[in-house]
């Protein structure tokens, strides 16, 4: 990749408390990869006053206390931190774990997979394989801290499903365009699902009811139903730390 | 501090465990949630001495009443409601005590505001996800109570017979909830600019809320305008209030459970002095927005913050002239 920096984002006031920074770029790639280097940043620096970042795909949505601090001092402080962003910088606030994710993929676990495959050309057991031999990276946490993931190497991205299924079993894992996801909680989704996993992926009985976080790398792992249940699944844990 | 019993002895429609709300968790996929009329909820809790972000009881809808085994202070907010002690008539927005085995109930009166808020000074035992009491229907974390609820409580009681004249005469900030159409104050965002003629719509137009509203936002029946041209917006994160019009011909005011939008023009942002009234907009109520400016916008929330603070030192001066501490904070 290039070693292209960004001297300039677009900051624009959202309602009486919050801004939303996205980085002009043509290239869609360039425009996410810049925003989830911001973000790192701007946590690793938070301004006083900030009270949360909401992830966009190619934006952050910062939002403050305007009692504590002021618009143009939340956008100034925004500018100097976006000055130079690199495009792939690594700030790691914390060690990338690795996580081996045992993954049952049938008929009955993985629904969409015959469609899948028809759509890009390949049999079912080869987007298994496709899916096995994809690493993975932990982008954001979704929708109820589902990790959302990219990496998916497959002949062309995966479309969505035109009408959402309404009850996915936890712990489903689902595809589109290039990302997966793994269902924490029963609900609806417009997702691919192509397998499920026995692991526990969020526990909100614990006071950290996840185990990931975003930069952290998964690959899945195909096993049979007998195997998933010998494995008697608890807590989604990491296998190691990923080294530098 | 000892540990008091609360016997619920009945709940309303949807009677759960509250608070203001998780903080810093947006970016791991956990919406903030906590009270939909977030100064409700923290007026109870300054009225008994808590800490504003105390854990407390929101009610929607009913009649929940409980029965404590012990004297305990309680304040009720929120929407317009009746309530009674020992049935016996007592204010709402202002502490009460409710003695060892008497009856406390809270009518709402749903016409006029959808939630109450019941704040029991000390601590209540509740669980907790990332740090908040509030619920997370989403992750299965319904904050429903038990028959019995557990309260730690340094409260002794005021000396005080329930006949004689009110205790108090705080300078309470009170939500009006009005009879007619409710004004929300709101400041514009880019969607406006992209759909000429939707900001004079929304100004002169009237909504209705409907029942498909929930936690995540509030569907409102009125006139629309989408968009000419199919530009797709890729989904981020809106702000509470975000006024958001779908594919759909109706408007969507989010609330403190939305998640990011779906990639649908946001025309407008509801001021955060605005928040609490649309927390207690329920089904057929009527609203009209009115379009404010940033610099007033946040000059109403300062207004509105100061006179809590106000009212918290009001409360620990005249708790302290009593002997009762509390669990106050210092501002």
């Amino acid at each position: 990749m290039t070693a292209e920096q960004f001297t300039a984002v677009t900051v624009e006031p959202f309602g009486d408390s919050a801004v939303m920074v996205t980085v002009p770029h043509p290239d869609p790639v360039i425009r996410r990869t810049a925003v989830v280097a911001f973000r790192e940043r701007f946590l690793a620096q938070r301004p006083p006053g900030v009270l949360d970042v909401v992830s966009g795909l190619e934006s952050l949505l910062v939002e403050f206390d305007p009692l504590e601090t002021a618009l143009p001092h939340v956008e100034y402080a925004v500018r100097l931190l976006a000055e130079r962003l690199p495009l792939h910088e690594r700030l790691q606030a914390r060690t990338a774990l690795r996580f081996d994710i045992p993954v049952v993929f049938d008929e009955e676990t993985g629904p969409d997979l015959l469609s899948v495959a028809e759509e890009v050309g390949l049999a079912p057991a080869e987007v298994v394989e496709a899916i096995a031999e994809s690493t993975f990276t932990i982008s954001l946490l979704g929708a109820a801290m589902a990790p959302m993931m990219d990496g998916l190497s497959v002949p062309r991205p995966v479309r969505r499903r035109a009408e959402p299924r309404t009850d996915v079993a936890p712990g489903a894992i689902m595809i589109a365009g290039t990302n997966a996801i793994i269902q924490p909680f029963p609900g609806p989704t417009g997702w691919r699902v192509v397998g499920r996993t026995p692991h526990t992926i969020v526990d909100i009985s614990r006071a950290e009811p996840v185990s990931f976080g975003t930069g952290d790398i998964v690959r899945f792992v195909p096993v049979t139903r007998d195997e998933a249940a010998a494995l008697d699944a608890g807590f989604l844990l990491p296998v190691s730390e990923v080294s530098a | 501090m000892r540990t008091v019993g609360l016997d619920i002895t009945r709940t309303g429609w949807v009677t759960t465990f509250q608070d203001l709300g998780r903080r810093d968790t947006e970016r791991r996929g956990v919406p903030t949630g906590g009270a939909a009329d977030q100064h409700s909820a923290a007026m109870a809790n300054i009225l008994v001495g808590n800490p504003r972000d105390a854990t407390l009881i929101e009610n929607l809808g009913g009649e929940p009443a409980f029965v404590p085994d012990a004297d305990v202070l309680v304040a009720v907010t929120g929407g317009p409601c009746r309530v009674t002690v020992g049935g016996a008539p007592a204010d709402s927005w202002s502490p009460v005590v409710v003695p060892a085995g008497t009856e406390i109930r809270v009518r709402a009166d749903m016409d006029l505001g959808a939630r109450n808020y019941i704040a029991v000074s000390g601590v209540l035992a509740a669980k907790t996800l990332l740090g908040s009491a509030a619920p997370d229907p989403r992750m299965g974390f319904t904050q429903t109570l038990e028959t019995r609820v557990l309260l730690e409580s340094g409260f002794r009681g005021f000396g005080h017979s329930h006949f004689a004249p009110p205790l108090f005469r705080l300078p309470v900030p009170v939500l009006r909830c009005p009879q007619g159409p409710w004004v929300i104050d709101v400041v514009e965002s880019y969607g406006a600019r992209s759909i000429p003629g939707v900001r004079e719509l929304i100004a002169r137009s009237p909504y209705t809320v409907t029942t498909r509203s929930n936690h995540v936002g509030l569907r409102l029946d009125g006139p629309v305008l989408h968009p000419d041209t199919e530009t797709e917006i890729v989904s981020h994160g809106v702000p509470i209030g975000a006024l958001q019009i779908p594919h759909a011909d109706e408007l969507i005011v989010l609330g403190r459970y939305r998640s990011l939008t779906a990639g649908y023009p946001i025309v407008g942002v509801a001021s955060r002095a605005s928040l609490p009234l649309l927390g207690q907009a329920g089904p057929g109520r009527e609203l009209r927005f009115r379009w404010v400016d940033r610099e007033t916008s946040v000059r109403r929330y300062a207004e509105r913050e100061r006179a809590l603070r106000v009212l918290e030192r009001a409360t620990a001066e005249a708790f302290g002239a009593l002997g009762f501490a509390g669990h106050l904070i210092s501002h």
